[in-house]
């Protein structure tokens, strides 16, 4: 009878260990395309990281991180931060905090402590009652010579204006200056978002992301050049092939950039740039959903967001130089005259040697769960 | 016989010893039985959720005079085997109305032929102007899914085989469950009066959007945003309606990749927010069916823009040039 008993009571707990378990090993069962990506200091065991040179600035869930000698450090907390770019001199950041009425620049060391606010996007108190009463500032970089802000930018703005048109121009403010001392750059093409994205360049001017309808209506974005304020500007690229997110590399004479020719797709395209025209553009990544690429300071190569895998989040990713700009081939060999060999008789042809072909450069993933913001430029520090 | 023992005693002992055989049967019975139902208690609520949302009875009202037009449904050809007509409908389920009394603002028509893989989408704006209600998108707030479906089938001289309804917090429950989409977001949403009615605190306040361009991964909310906004859009409700398009081929991208372990947590974020003429065992026939879908470039999206329509109906309303589009209607669903 004590036997029976004690089936009983061990068939008991049995039965709720195993009903337990298996409960808890369905929910194990989810599919990794679920998982919320993980913070990018998160402790858990990964395998090494990859390491890239100097320090890239990037943001997720609203917080900034650098990533250098293959480790992530956490510079702000998750409040809105996103789109760092560094001073000319790699001294600073701007960064862009972001409300949910408003966004606005500030200054950051490059450890993340905020020294300094640049804009004022907020509406005043007296006009709070009207959401469109606020502004966003989006998209801050410096001019070379640290004395203009560039950003996209919907103000100013009129409490009950009631405009239903927001479109972001690129606006230069004198750095350190309210917004009334800037002026805008361009002229956005109404309903369509307008223009984003300024890159300035070296001898004055900048690139930056113009949003049109082409002629079937579609909404496209095209790089557009222009070298004052104020100016007409001209396109660099065309309608067809949709481009944005433009990136100068660091000896200025190319432009990287990503082309959607109108598709759910997004192909890292390169072109060579002379300070007022693109070259043909040159595709190097269409297997991938890239977004913001940027130069390494050394030339070593581009990275840029795409993610690790089907419909997930994006992940840093580095292309080397190689896969883009492959080394010239060494050159055949010359025949020379045999010595002793026969006077004035035709040179011997060149034994065909197969030519070598090009080991085929893969992009790195360089993260495989943390999911960056991928309408946040990245910042890079040589 | 030894002292003591007396007879029968050795059977009872018998009976009361449990044979290592039967033991462990009954071991292996309890294990099999409890893991059963650790299963069923994993996957119950998901299917209680799907037999509430599935199989809904719709009453489609009889034809008025214009059901005449109708044309008589071709006998199928081999290529349309198994073909069928949904009628994807989405709407703003918040306060300002009445639950189940509320307007379509999305109303999708999607024509999947299996046998070559092939699925039309068609956008029907939602201001578009129908005899009987003004607004299309009124139909199912007066008369449910429906009149929802007679109206189109009516004016568009289709058939609707079934309908899905999502509400708002539905799209965004769903996308959140399923770990969110990659989108390319052709330009920056931007509103300064977008409704905030989702988890604002009056339905009638409104908040500023402002979705970036370019590659992203959206959560639900954000997803929403982008599909929902329409005031910077100079297309109005018909770029809202590519937007959608271009939602729904991400959520069927994202979901191909999904577990059966996924299935509770989805059917929690559904719960309440979807509802479907579709059985729960023709659903089942569906998901491998959808998940065999792989070519972007068959999924044909249609938006009916002018010239198909003009503005400056009555009421606001949107006029429908029914010359150009029952032709092209019927070229894609025949």
């Amino acid at each position: 009878m004590i036997a029976r008993f004690l089936l009983a009571i061990g068939l008991a707990i049995l039965m709720v260990v195993s009903g337990t378990t298996s409960y808890i090993y369905l929910s194990t069962r989810q599919s990794k395309a679920v998982a919320a990506p993980q913070k990018p200091t998160d402790p858990t065991p990964r395998a090494q990281q990859f390491t890239l040179p100097g320090t890239i600035y990037l943001a997720q869930s609203g917080a900034l991180y650098s990533f250098s000698a293959g480790r992530f450090h956490q510079l702000t907390p998750e409040a809105g931060w996103t789109m760092p770019a560094l001073y000319p001199d790699g001294s600073q950041l701007v960064a862009v905090k972001r409300s949910p009425f408003f966004s606005d620049v500030y200054v950051l060391t490059r450890f993340g402590k905020v020294t300094g606010l640049l804009t004022d996007n907020q509406a005043a108190p007296r006009s709070r009652w009207d959401p469109g009463a606020n502004a966003w500032s989006f998209y801050p970089r410096l001019s070379p010579d640290s004395h203009t802000l560039f950003m996209s930018y919907d103000g100013p703005k009129t409490a009950g204006d009631a405009n239903f048109n927001v479109v972001m121009q690129v606006w230069g403010v004198p750095f350190g200056a309210p917004i009334r001392n800037g002026r805008s750059w361009t002229t956005a093409n109404n309903y369509t978002g307008g223009d984003m994205q300024p890159v300035p360049l070296p001898a004055g001017g900048i690139i930056y992301t113009k949003y049109s309808y082409d002629s079937n209506g579609n909404r496209v974005g095209q790089l557009w050049f222009t070298n004052r304020a104020g100016s007409a500007g001209k396109a660099l690229t065309s309608q067809a092939a949709s481009c944005a997110q433009p990136s100068l590399s660091p000896d200025g004479r190319n432009i990287a950039m990503i082309c959607t020719y109108g598709k759910q797709v997004s192909y890292l395209t390169i072109a060579s740039w002379n300070g007022s025209t693109l070259g043909a553009l040159q595709t190097v990544i269409s297997d991938q959903l890239v977004a913001q690429p940027i130069w390494a300071p050394d030339g070593s190569g581009i990275a840029y967001l795409a993610p690790g895998g089907p419909a997930a989040p994006f992940q840093l990713w580095w292309l080397p130089r190689a896969r883009y700009a492959p080394p010239a081939p060494s050159p055949l060999p010359t025949p020379t005259p045999t010595p002793g060999g026969p006077h004035n008789a035709p040179l011997p042809a060149p034994s065909p040697l197969p030519v070598p072909t090009p080991p085929v450069v893969k992009p790195v993933q360089v993260t495989t769960n943390l999911g960056f913001d991928a309408t946040s430029p990245l910042a890079w520090l040589g | 016989m030894p002292l003591g023992f007396k007879p029968g005693h050795r059977a009872r002992a018998s009976r009361g010893r449990l044979s290592p055989f039967r033991t462990l049967s009954i071991v292996l019975l309890a294990i099999a039985l409890s893991a059963t139902a650790g299963g069923f208690a994993y996957f119950i609520p998901a299917a209680v959720t799907a037999w509430n949302a599935t199989a809904q009875v719709v009453q489609v009202p009889s034809p008025s005079p214009t059901g005449l037009l109708f044309s008589p449904s071709p006998s199928p050809s081999p290529q349309s085997e198994g073909a069928f007509t949904v009628l994807l409908l989405g709407s703003d389920d918040d306060s300002k109305f009445f639950s189940d009394h509320v307007l379509t603002q999305s109303m999708i028509l999607v024509r999947v032929v299996p046998a070559t893989k092939e699925v039309t989408m068609l956008s029907i704006p939602r201001d578009l102007y129908v005899q009987g209600y003004g607004k299309i998108d009124g139909a199912y707030s007066y008369g449910g899914a429906g009149a929802a479906i007679a109206v189109v089938q009516q004016n568009f001289r289709v058939h609707v085989d079934d309908y899905i309804w999502v509400g708002l917090l539905g799209l965004i429950k769903v996308i959140d469950a399923i770990g969110g989409i990659d989108v390319v977001t052709t330009n920056p949403v931007l509103d300064d009066y977008y409704p905030s009615d989702v988890y604002g605190g009056s339905p009638y306040e409104t908040q500023r959007v402002a979705v970036l361009a370019g590659p992203q991964h959206l959560d639900g909310l954000h997803a929403m945003e982008y599909v929902r906004s329409r005031h910077g859009d100079l297309q109005s409700d018909f770029g809202r309606s590519k937007r959608q398009q271009q939602v729904l081929m991400a959520i069927r991208q994202k979901a191909k990749l999904l577990a059966p372990g996924d299935i509770p947590a989805l059917a929690a974020a559904i719960g309440g927010e979807l509802k479907t003429s579709i059985g729960l065992d023709r659903v089942a026939r569906l998901i491998p069916l959808a998940a065999s879908f792989d070519n972007p470039d068959s999924i044909r999206q249609i938006v009916l823009v002018p010239p198909y329509t003009h503005g400056g109906g009555p009421g606001g309303t949107i006029t429908p040039n029914w010359n150009l589009i029952l032709p092209l209607v019927h070229q894609y669903f025949p």
